[in-house]
């Protein structure tokens, strides 16, 4: 993560209840605004944000008890870390493949990477660029 | 929405092409049939659009009350289509309203702020021929962005559970499927997806929809343009779209 280049960042601790989607969805339009992002680009990642929140939510025991979302604002892209979610997206089931395949196609970039403290970090960037 | 441009047909060739119909069920006769009709379904929308829904989702309640009346007519009894038809599409209009009425009832300002920002944002789009961003329908409609993104929010709440039933209710043919589908959507939406069994759980029209976004990667502002709906209303269809897609996944995993 390059959280050290950013300008300004947003973070979110979510408890496992699903009126938080709310939450995420409105906290994602307002950081997507404040990055200059447009309404298509917006409802993009609010697309790859509820996908991993229900993912969450679909996680009898998350492994950090909460999901937390990081928005890090640079100047060039925004880039979204989330933590809590113990779902291996490259496992192969049809599932695995229709979040992965949504997220990728949401993004310009989308990676997950084992996260020290349990389960998987998954990153979604956002060019800013025109 | 947008239209096809259709020779206009006489009323003998109406009545012929019925006739036809009624013994054959060809789907391109329906097609024809539907085409030439679609001015009223559109016409008697209008009727409807100071009750806070937006013209698009009229328009295509109306399509299908459309596909239903072209289902029914009996060409052998000395009515005219048209005659038939109103009727038709007027009930199918009043009954979305009574049962959007006893399903939700939202606060007025917040289905009024909807519509208008509906408005605002195919109105910035057709002018700037880009997608707005929250800054730019906030100036627009001389708001603070903060209740922009509410109201785009509310907008999601405004959503309605009518579009959905649609292409099962009209047949094989739904709205996308006049407006131009791709045949080989299913297959390559399989193919990428890996999700044949799932996929079957969408209508033709949300297969079309998926494969626009997610594998021609067009924008919900140029699937707006392309279909002449609204970027709100492509949005609020991809999202159910996605929705059933994982139900349809985890009903099939359980």
């Amino acid at each position: 993560m390059t959280e050290e280049q950013s300008t300004d960042v947003v973070r979110l601790k979510l408890p496992h209840e699903e009126n938080m989607a709310k939450i995420v969805r409105l906290t994602t339009a307002a950081v997507a605004s404040k990055t200059g992002l447009n309404l298509d680009q917006a409802d993009d990642l609010q697309t790859g944000l509820d996908e991993l929140f229900r993912l969450f939510l679909a996680d009898e025991n998350p492994p950090l008890g909460r999901l937390c979302i990081r928005f890090n604002l640079g100047p060039e892209k925004l880039e979204v870390a989330t933590e809590g979610i113990s779902h291996d997206l490259f496992k192969d089931n049809e599932i695995n493949h229709y979040s992965r395949f949504i997220l990728e196609r949401i993004a310009d970039r989308m990676e997950q990477i084992p996260n020290p403290r349990g389960g998987y970090e998954v990153i979604l960037v956002k060019s800013l660029a025109e | 929405m947008h239209r096809r441009p259709h020779k206009s047909l006489s009323r003998a060739e109406i009545q012929s092409l019925f006739r036809i119909y009624q013994d054959s069920h060809d789907p391109d006769i329906k097609s024809m049939l539907v085409n030439a009709h679609l001015d009223l379904a559109h016409s008697l929308a209008r009727r409807f659009i100071n009750r806070g829904e937006p013209l698009d989702d009229l328009v295509q309640v109306a399509s299908m009350g459309l596909l239903k009346a072209i289902d029914r007519f009996d060409p052998g009894r000395n009515v005219q289509f048209t005659t038939y038809a109103v009727p038709t599409i007027v009930g199918e209009l009043k009954r979305y309203f009574r049962d959007r009425a006893s399903t939700i009832r939202l606060p007025r300002g917040l289905r009024e702020r909807s519509h208008a920002l509906n408005s605002a944002i195919q109105r910035f789009s057709q002018e700037h021929g880009r997608s707005p961003g929250v800054p730019d329908i906030a100036r627009e409609m001389g708001l603070s962005e903060e209740e922009v993104i509410e109201g785009l929010e509310g907008a999601e709440s405004v959503s309605v559970a009518s579009l959905n039933t649609s292409s099962s209710e009209a047949g094989d043919l739904s709205l996308l499927d006049i407006i131009g589908g791709e045949d080989k959507t299913l297959k390559i939406l399989d193919e990428r997806l890996s999700l044949a069994g799932a996929m079957s759980a969408l209508s033709s029209r949300e297969q079309n929809l998926l494969y626009l976004r997610f594998i021609e990667g067009r924008s919900q502002t140029e699937i707006a343009q392309r279909l002449g709906i609204s970027q709100m209303h492509v949005s609020r269809l991809l999202r159910r779209t996605l929705q059933t897609l994982r139900q349809s996944l985890k009903t099939r995993e359980i």
